[in-house]
Parts: C-alpha cells; sequence; structure tokens
C-alpha cells in the first residue's frame, strides 16, 4: 500500500515542522505589559447591580487576580489602585475576611506601609462589626511595626469589647496599656484578668504583670523622691528610709510579695527584688 | 465484446458490536458483467447485494478478492470516468434544486459549461422532471428523488449505470416509465448493472441474472437458459365432475361453486381428465400449462441455501 | 478542480446555516456590549473595548468554525449524500480538502462580517479608523484555518456533539499550553522533564495567534512573528489534514 507511507511520512514531517516552528515563535521576544489587567477592574459604578447576583464569585475572581497582580514585581507603580480594588472586593463581599488581611500583609510586607494596613483592617473592622480578628491583628500592627501603643491600647480595647472575642485581647489591652504608661487602667484590667481567670498559667501571668505595675508605680513613686532628695542633699541618701524620715515619702512601699525594693545608694538605681517572671 | 465489470472471489465482514463479532457479508462473489447486457442481480433482503455494489464503487473496501472496472483496478478514479451510480433510497443535499443539484454533479465530471446547461435539460426531461428543475430537493416525493437521482446517474454520459434497486418506491406507470429508460440505455449501446428483489422487472428487462442468497452467488446466467421451457404442471379447471373421482388423477388446488381447480403433473393425466369430463358432460374452464417462472428458481434457490 | 467545485458546493452550503447567523448576531452582541463592560471598569475605555472586541470575534469565530465544522463531513456520512460523491471519479482526498476549503471560505466571509461590526465600534469610540487593528484579525484568520481543520478531523469519525466537545478542548488547550512551560521550568530535569517538553512541542499554542496586548497597548508586532505563525499556523493545519485524509480514505460507508 503505497498510499499510507507517503501520507505517515508527510505526516510525520509537517509534526517536525510544528515542533520548529514553535521554538523558533518561542524565540521571539513578546513585550508584555505586565498587569494591563488592570483596565478590567470594576470601577464600582453599577456594580452591585452589574453582577447579576454573582458578586461573591467575582469577588473570588478579583481576589486571585489581586494576588497575582501584587504578586508579580515586574509592575511598576501597583499601589495606585491598591485602596480601590480592596475596596470594591469588601463591597462585593463584605463578609469574606481572607481579602482584607492579605491586603493588610501586602501592605505591611510589599507596600511597606503601615497606615494602609491598619486602613485595611478598618475596613474589615467597619464591613464586619463582630468580627475581632480585625482589631486584633491591627494593634499588633501598631504594636509590632509602628511601635504606637496608644493606638494598639484603643484597637485591643474595640477587640475585647467584641462578644466572642479570645481573652487574650483584653490581656493584650492590659500590655498595651502599661506600655503607655496608663498604670490605672493596666492594674484594673490585669485584676480583672487575675480574678476571672481559670487557668493557674494565665493567674500567674496576671499576677507577674501586677508585680510589675505595682513596681513601676513604686519606683516611679521612690525615684522621685530620690531625685527630691538629691536636689536638696547633693547625694543619694544611704537606704530608703531616710525618704520617709524626711517626708518626701509617705512610707517604703514593697513589692507585691511585700519584699523591699533593692536599693544602690551608690547609683540611685533602685529595682525590683526578682526579674518579674522569675517570682 | 469484453467484460466492464469483473469480480472475483470478493469477501467482506463486518465487525460490529461492542465485543467484535465478525459477521461475513460477502462469501466469495465471482461474476462479470459484458458489455452492452443488462445485468440483473437478484437476492432477497440481507443477501448482500448492496453490499457487492458498494465494493465496486469504493464505498466499501473487501477483504480479499479482486474487482476489475473497465480492465482497470475498480480502485482508480480513472476507472470511474465512465459509471454512473444511484444508490438506493437516495438522499441528496436537500438546499439544492434538481437543477442545482445536476450542475454540481456535472461539474465535478468536468462537463464544458455551455454544454452542461443543455445536458441537465435533456436528462431531466428524459426521467420526466424537467417541471420540478427548480424546486428544491426537499419538496420532493420518494419517486421524484429516484427520478432525479437516475438523471445525476447519467448526468456524465456513462457507458456502464449501475443502480441498486432503481424501481424500489415507484408506481406501476413510474416503474414501466424507468424500464424504458432503462432499455433505452441498452439501446444506445450501455451497459446496465441493476439490483432488485422485484421478479417481474428483472424477468421483464434483464440479458443475464445472479441471483445471490447469503452472500454466495447461487445461480447466474442468461435468463432463458436459467428458466427451463418445461411444463411443470397443467392447472385445469372443471366442473360437472365428482371431486372423489378426480383426487387420483392430480392436485386438487380449490373446488368452490361446483368447480374444481386441480393441479395435474402428468401429461396423459391431462387426457384422463378431460375424457372424465365428457363422459359426465360436465365442462372445462381452463386448461394453463405452467412453466418454470424465476419466482420458482428464486424461492428454490433461497430454500436450498 | 473537483476541489474547486466542492468547495464551492460547501461554502453554499454552509452560508445556508442558520446557526452561522446566530452566532453573528451574539458576536455583533457581544462586540457592543463591550461598551458596557468599558463603562464598568476602571480602564481606558477605549482599550476595553479594542481588547473585548478582539476576543469576542476570536471567540465566536473559534465557535463557527467548530459548530459548522463538527456537522460537515458527518452529516454527509449519516445522510448518505456521500455515496453519491464517492463513488465519481475523485479521491477522497479531494473530497476532504474541497470540504476544508469551503469551510474556509465561508469562515473569512464571517469574519470579514464580524470585523466591520469591530472596526465600526471602534470608531464610534475613537472616530478614527485604526488600520492597525486589521493586523490582530489577520492573525485571529490564521487561528482560525488550524480550528477549522480540527473540526473537520474530528467530524469524519464523530458525531457531531463529540467532536465540538474534542475541538473546543483543543481550543482551550491551545490557549493555556503556557501553564505547561511553567511547569516544564519547576521540572527537574530528566526524563519526566524531556517528555513533557515533548508534549509542549507538540501541543497547540494558540496563544502565538494572540497579539491583542500589543495591539491595544500600541506596541510594535515583529514581521517575523506573523511569517513564523503563519508557518506554525500552515504547519499544524497540514498534519491535522493529513490525519484526516489517513483516518478516512480506507473508511467503509456502509
Amino acid at each position: 500500500m503505497r498510499g499510507p507511507t507517503a501520507l505517515v511520512l508527510a505526516l510525520l514531517l509537517a509534526l517536525l515542522a510544528v515542533a520548529g516552528l514553535k521554538h523558533e515563535i518561542d524565540a521571539i521576544p513578546r513585550t508584555a505589559v505586565p498587569g494591563s489587567s488592570l483596565i478590567y477592574v470594576p470601577s464600582g459604578k453599577f456594580l452591585k447591580a452589574a453582577t447579576f447576583g454573582y458578586s461573591s464569585f467575582l469577588a473570588d475572581v478579583l481576589f486571585v487576580w489581586a494576588i497575582q497582580y501584587y504578586g508579580n514585581p515586574a509592575i511598576k507603580d501597583k499601589f495606585a489602585s491598591f485602596e480601590h480594588i480592596f475596596s470594591i472586593l469588601a463591597e462585593l463581599d463584605p463578609g469574606w475576611v481572607d481579602p482584607y488581611q492579605v491586603a493588610a500583609l501586602i501592605a505591611i510586607y510589599d507596600a511597606r506601609d503601615v497606615g494602609l494596613a491598619l486602613k485595611m483592617y478598618d475596613l474589615g473592622a467597619s464591613k464586619n462589626p463582630g468580627q475581632w480578628i480585625f482589631p486584633i491583628e491591627a494593634g499588633h500592627a501598631a504594636q509590632f511595626y509602628l511601635k504606637d501603643y496608644a493606638l494598639a491600647k484603643t484597637y485591643y480595647k474595640k477587640a475585647m469589647e467584641i462578644p466572642g472575642a479570645p481573652a487574650i485581647a483584653k490581656r493584650l489591652f492590659a500590655n498595651a496599656a502599661f506600655q503607655t504608661m496608663d498604670l490605672k487602667t493596666a492594674w484594673e484590667t490585669w485584676s480583672e484578668v487575675f480574678e476571672t481567670a481559670t487557668d493557674p498559667q494565665i493567674r500567674k501571668i496576671a499576677s507577674n504583670h501586677l508585680y510589675r505595675i505595682k513596681a513601676s508605680s513604686d519606683i516611679g513613686a521612690l525615684k522621685e523622691a530620690l531625685r527630691l532628695y538629691r536636689v536638696r542633699y547633693g547625694q543619694w541618701p544611704a537606704d530608703l528610709e531616710r525618704l520617709a524620715r524626711g517626708g518626701y515619702l509617705s512610707s517604703i512601699p514593697k513589692d507585691l510579695d511585700d519584699k523591699d525594693y533593692v536599693y544602690d545608694p551608690r547609683t540611685g538605681e533602685v529595682r525590683t527584688a526578682v526579674i518579674p517572671w522569675k517570682r | 465484446m469484453g467484460n466492464v465489470l469483473v469480480l472475483d472471489n470478493v469477501r467482506k465482514s463486518f465487525t460490529l458490536g461492542f465485543i467484535p463479532k465478525k459477521r461475513p457479508v460477502l462469501k466469495g462473489i465471482s461474476f462479470a458483467v459484458g458489455e452492452g447486457e443488462i445485468f440483473g442481480y437478484l437476492g432477497p433482503n440481507g443477501a448482500g447485494k448492496t453490499s457487492t455494489i458498494k465494493c465496486v464503487l469504493g464505498l466499501i473496501f473487501p477483504d480479499a478478492g479482486t474487482i476489475t472496472l473497465f480492465d482497470r483496478s475498480h480502485l482508480e478514479p480513472k476507472a470511474k470516468t465512465s459509471v454512473g451510480f444511484l444508490p438506493e433510497n437516495p438522499y441528496f443535499y436537500d438546499y439544492l434544486t434538481a437543477a442545482e443539484f445536476l450542475d454540481f454533479y456535472a461539474q465535478l465530471f468536468g462537463v464544458p459549461k455551455d454544454e452542461r446547461a443543455a445536458r441537465i435539460g435533456r436528462l431531466l426531461k428524459l426521467v420526466g422532471m424537467e417541471k420540478a428543475a427548480r424546486l428544491p430537493l426537499r419538496k420532493f416525493s420518494r419517486g421524484m428523488l429516484q427520478r432525479v437521482g437516475l438523471a445525476q446517474a447519467l448526468v456524465n454520459e456513462p457507458s456502464f449505470v449501475i443502480l441498486d434497486e432503481p424501481l424500489g418506491g415507484l408506481d406501476p406507470l413510474g416503474r414501466r416509465e424507468i424500464r424504458d429508460i432503462i432499455l433505452g440505455l441498452k439501446d444506445a449501446g450501455k451497459t446496465v448493472l441493476f439490483t432488485s428483489h422485484i421478479l417481474q422487472d428483472i424477468e421483464m428487462i434483464c440479458d443475464r441474472v445472479a441471483i445471490v442468497v447469503d452472500g454466495r452467488i447461487r445461480s447466474i446466467g442468461r435468463l432463458a437458459d436459467l428458466i427451463s421451457e418445461n411444463v411443470l404442471f397443467t392447472e385445469v379447471t372443471v366442473s360437472g365432475v365428482d371431486r372423489a373421482e378426480l383426487a387420483p388423477l392430480g392436485e386438487s388446488l380449490t373446488a368452490q361453486a361446483g368447480r374444481t381447480l386441480l393441479k395435474v403433473y402428468d401429461e396423459e393425466r391431462i387426457e384422463t381428465v378431460l375424457t372424465l369430463v365428457r363422459e359426465r358432460k360436465g365442462k372445462v374452464h381452463a386448461l394453463v400449462p405452467r412453466t418454470q417462472t424465476l419466482e420458482d428458481l428464486f424461492v428454490d434457490a433461497v430454500r436450498r441455501s | 478542480m473537483t476541489v474547486k467545485v466542492i468547495a464551492l458546493n460547501t461554502f453554499k452550503e454552509a452560508v445556508r446555516d442558520r446557526v452561522l447567523y446566530l452566532l453573528l448576531f451574539f458576536a455583533a452582541l457581544a462586540i457592543v456590549l463591550s461598551r458596557v463592560l468599558a463603562v464598568l471598569t476602571v480602564g481606558d475605555r477605549v482599550k476595553v473595548v479594542k481588547d473585548v472586541g478582539l476576543a469576542s470575534v476570536s471567540f465566536f469565530g473559534a465557535l463557527m468554525a467548530i459548530m459548522i465544522g463538527t456537522g460537515l463531513v458527518y452529516k454527509e456520512i449519516e445522510k448518505r449524500t456521500i455515496f453519491t460523491l464517492v463513488s465519481k471519479p475523485i479521491r477522497r482526498s479531494e473530497f476532504l480538502l474541497g470540504k476544508y476549503l469551503g469551510l474556509v471560505l465561508t469562515l473569512g466571509v464571517m469574519l470579514a462580517a464580524m470585523t466591520v461590526i469591530y472596526l465600526g465600534l471602534v470608531f464610534a469610540h475613537t472616530l478614527r479608523f485604526e488600520a492597525r487593528l486589521l493586523l490582530p484579525i489577520a492573525f485571529l484568520f490564521l487561528e482560525l484555518i488550524l480550528i477549522t481543520a480540527v473540526a473537520i478531523l474530528f467530524s469524519c469519525f464523530s458525531t457531531p456533539i463529540l467532536s465540538s466537545l474534542f475541538a473546543l478542548s483543543f481550543y482551550l488547550i491551545g490557549h493555556f499550553s503556557w501553564s505547561l512551560e511553567t511547569l516544564i521550568q519547576k521540572t527537574r530535569p530528566g526524563a519526566g522533564r524531556t517528555a513533557l517538553q515533548v508534549v509542549y512541542a507538540l501541543l497547540p499554542d494558540l496563544e502565538n495567534f494572540n497579539v491583542k496586548t500589543e495591539v491595544v497597548h500600541g506596541l510594535p508586532i515583529p514581521a517575523s512573528l506573523f511569517l513564523t505563525a503563519a508557518g506554525y499556523s500552515l504547519a499544524y493545519t497540514a498534519f491535522v489534514l493529513l490525519l484526516a485524509v489517513l483516518i478516512f480514505r480506507r473508511r467503509d460507508f456502509v
């Protein structure tokens, strides 16, 4: 059968040509415009209506696209539309938690803009007032990246007040309060924690914190008194009792365990007898 | 006068079904069609008539055997330039009119443009469809399609025409017209091969006949040679004679209203019957000698296989 | 010569198919709707219109090729109109080639119609006739002739529904073969990788014909791309058609 052999040969030849040409084409450089798909992001106009009830599906698509888009290092100036895109996502599917968190992460690590991350958390919180994760993570961001304990404190307070929030929210709040030197609130909160905690570990932690707060307060008072003494006498007192005798303090405070604070008359340093965590 | 078509030991099996089972359809078909004759290819349904035709035309490929068309391999396109074919129950492009349809085929054969219109006109007239030239084929009845199909088979003015059941679906008048056309083709020197299971048509116009049953040719030859002229029996219709008396003389076929139809095999017995009737003062109503018909041959062939 | 006759006859038949005009209607609708999409997105309106318009033309063109092509040969076999054809002095390969060219001609006409609508819409936006937009259309045509061949190939041995599925799969695979490239890059060198590379070289890469990004953003399209893409399309089409002829030549028409 001459026919088929000629055909099969021609077939193989064609296949070779295909492979060869494919190789050629792949070699041709194609200018890609990274991020050109941005033009398809919804503008928000008529958004809900335009999605015909498939808004959560569209949210999925948009989210997946956004992750690719923001993960692409080749795209220049990609944060210009960041807020817009995620606000659209919030519109399409407000109750979906992941986009807000991912957005915040992108803001922190890629854009290096913690403020933007906080905006994302706020957006999430505004759409989902019952979701404690947003204020907690916002508090973390404020605390770790901005070192802004005051801001962290307000976030943790919000989180604390949401029913169902984990107990740690309260403790984070208390800690933030301490860091901002709001000793009164810190003391009150830690006392609450101490009283209500069932886990002996937590009680220990609370107790340590209370110790620290008291120590802080006490040492603060002691240091102030010492300062005044030094102003007066030009030197540090030999011991702390002199401060009480001199009327600088009504009484010498003891720490939470009823132990004395350690005083070094040469340097004027007062510290606790023990490290709070090692009690 | 050579052979236009020669088949030699053609075999074909079809593998059907999910678990492939080989079903033999042609079990060694051999015959030849001579130039200028009308050859009838006869057989019961499912005998392999259409399959044989399809093998000849290259629609099916035989497993074994050879087919020669005009002394060429039947698969060569050149071999088919002088062949016309009308399939059984023809289907054509619905959306074309009869004239457009014939024009398409004429173009395929490379009939020059100026000749085409004239030829199409002649063909349509020949098959009696000139009035329906502009009608789309989807509006044609079965009989009309058959006629247009015949026109299509003749569009290249072939010297060999193959027709598969050309007389199916036609009324008696139509059948006579087509028979006349076929005879006309022979007069014009063309060779015709057609299949049928309508025996009268074959008897009326064929020169040679092949009977195929169950994939094998049982009988082949000139019609006159196959059917003996011998009288098989005589049918005698008499009245006025007692049935009991007639009984030993032949088979009594029917007896009603005093008439008896008798099948007498022996020639001498006829004399006896006639004498008996005269003696009894009865009447002879009919006396018909019956020779072998194609039907007898056919039924015989089917029974034997 | 016989090829030409069959091609023209096929063209006549295909052009009368109502499915074609239904699809043309939807294509027009899709092109016009790109205008609506432009309003709903942040992007440059003109860019969106050009891009979505081209995507619609591409998609509906492929759909037309598939829906008409997959029925073409199958119908002839089913309806037995093929009996009278194959019994004529034509080769089966001539028959197939005629059918193919007839369909390509039909699609060319349809593509032209869609292009007119597309350019009209772009004109309505930019008040300029951008001849440059004809380039992606030319690329699309290269893609369509390949898809048509595939549709006809499947039509030779499969029912229209199955054939359409296969042909559509071909189209989708063709547009996603770049993902295989990514996979190859991540695979360690070895037998597996070589196997994947062979598959990648042989799988259709229909993205070669996609110049939407270049056109929409006004970037240059190298001439070498067009020539190589044309070569690729022709080579692959030849392969598919040869395969079809191989399958078709010894087929029994029962």
